[in-house]
């Protein structure tokens, strides 16, 4: 299968190393591959069922050139590839830089970058939101009804979660003009060296929406990976973040807007959560990773109703 | 409630994974047989799950439906998080601490 590869990515892109699979997921594969002086990742589409709600690579290699050309820092696209031994794939500059979570936020050594994090994070998200619609006009608007959605196709009772959706429901704010969305911004799905932010990645969530609800993701408890104290992704505080995207865009994002879509970000993961465990549980992809996340998700759910209590909610 | 994965389903992942993914790469003999005698034990383990009846989840289904269509009354939240409290017991116990200091 290697010598397949190898010989399939050699025809698009001249001599390569040896292609090595790097670990992740089952839905999709990367591959780190060295040619023409260049560190390539392929992105490879799995052997399994596509997900529904998750762009085609062809999609999200268009958004990664978006992205690339709006000044955002992202991994440098190279090409798209229809066929890659039977399957779509595309290759992207493979960039260094930290992206485990509890690296990021535990390191000594990039303490520094947590310093400068909060602002270039908000950087980045205005570059994303300033992203032409016309620019990708295949992506989507996603409201907040796709989570009930796929709330109800896992069939399985969560009062929490129903809390949490009633809550939203009751107290939603005035809706702002759609605008690009990254879709998962978070700690995680960033590269950070010991300046800081040197990429975005994982685009395969890219949707329309509320810039509020992109820039409030990064908040959600599960993503401060330990560090609980520190809101934003557990590396800094939600105010000079929140003060730079308004600075950068004029979106005049409120505080309390940023409370309903981080808890709206929790409600999503919750309901994520369910969803992993069923690809799982159907036999769609066996992991015992994606299982334990079935019962994981009542971490959130307990995320949720300590929000709802800081809402007043009794 | 019952939860899924359910315990049995749990024990089935655990023994996919450990037969699938680990059981291959051991090449040490002594190691490979206990292995092999901690599947074994595991298959005892999921099989005895599997004879327990299933647990109803008649309330935990009323009481979303009821917030669904949008009747909470005051007290909600406080039934709803003991609920979910009780089941982080079992599922992440130390889970409960991040919030101590808040």
């Amino acid at each position: 299968m290697i010598a397949d590869m190898r010989e399939a990515l050699e025809a698009v892109l001249g001599p390569i190393s040896e292609p090595v699979l790097l670990p992740g997921g089952a839905s999709k594969e990367a591959w780190a591959v060295d040619g023409g002086g260049q560190r390539l990742l392929v992105r490879r589409a799995g052997g399994g069922v596509i997900h529904r709600h998750t762009l085609s690579l062809r999609d999200e290699f268009e958004v990664l050139r978006a992205a690339h050309e709006a000044g955002v820092k992202v991994p440098q696209p190279v090409l798209y590839i229809e066929e890659l031994s039977g399957r779509e794939a595309f290759v992207m500059e493979r960039i260094a830089g930290e992206t485990i979570g509890r690296r990021i936020v535990q390191r000594p050594e990039l303490a520094a970058a947590r310093d400068a994090l909060p602002r270039q994070l908000a950087e980045q998200l205005a570059r994303i939101h300033a992203i032409p619609l016309e620019r990708v006009p295949f992506l989507r608007e996603a409201g907040f009804e796709r989570m009930v959605d796929e709330l109800d196709e896992v069939g399985e009772p969560h009062p929490a979660i129903e809390l949490g959706l009633w809550w939203l429901r009751e107290h939603r704010p005035a809706q702002r003009a759609p605008v690009v969305c990254h879709g998962d911004f978070r700690i995680g799905n960033v590269a950070v060296d010991e300046h800081g932010l040197v990429g975005v990645l994982d685009w395969e969530f890219a949707h329309l929406d509320d810039p509020a609800r992109d820039l409030a993701f990064g908040l959600v408890r599960a993503w401060r990976f330990g560090r609980d104290d520190l809101r934003l992704g557990g590396v800094g505080d939600v105010e000079p973040y929140l003060e730079r995207y308004n600075e950068l865009t004029g979106f005049d994002v409120q505080p309390e807007e940023l409370d309903y879509w981080e808890l709206a970000g929790n409600v999503a993961w919750a309901v994520g959560c369910l969803t992993q465990a069923q690809r799982h549980l159907t036999g769609q992809d066996r992991s015992v990773e994606l299982a334990i996340l079935g019962r994981l998700g009542a971490e959130v759910e307990y995320e949720i109703c300590h929000l709802l209590e800081r809402q007043g909610v009794s | 409630m019952s939860e899924r994965p359910t315990p049995e389903e749990l024990a089935e992942a655990i023994e996919e994974f450990l037969a699938g993914e680990i059981l291959p790469t051991l090449d040490d003999h002594r190691a490979r047989f206990r292995m092999l005698v901690a599947l074994n034990a595991l298959g005892i383990v999921r099989r005895e799950l599997a004879k327990l009846p299933p647990e109803g989840d008649a309330e935990p289904r009323e009481l979303a439906a009821r917030i669904r269509a949008g009747d909470v009354p005051r007290g909600t939240l406080a039934r709803v998080k003991t609920d979910v409290e009780a089941r982080l017991r079992i599922a992440s116990p130390h889970y409960l601490e991040r919030y101590e200091a808040e």
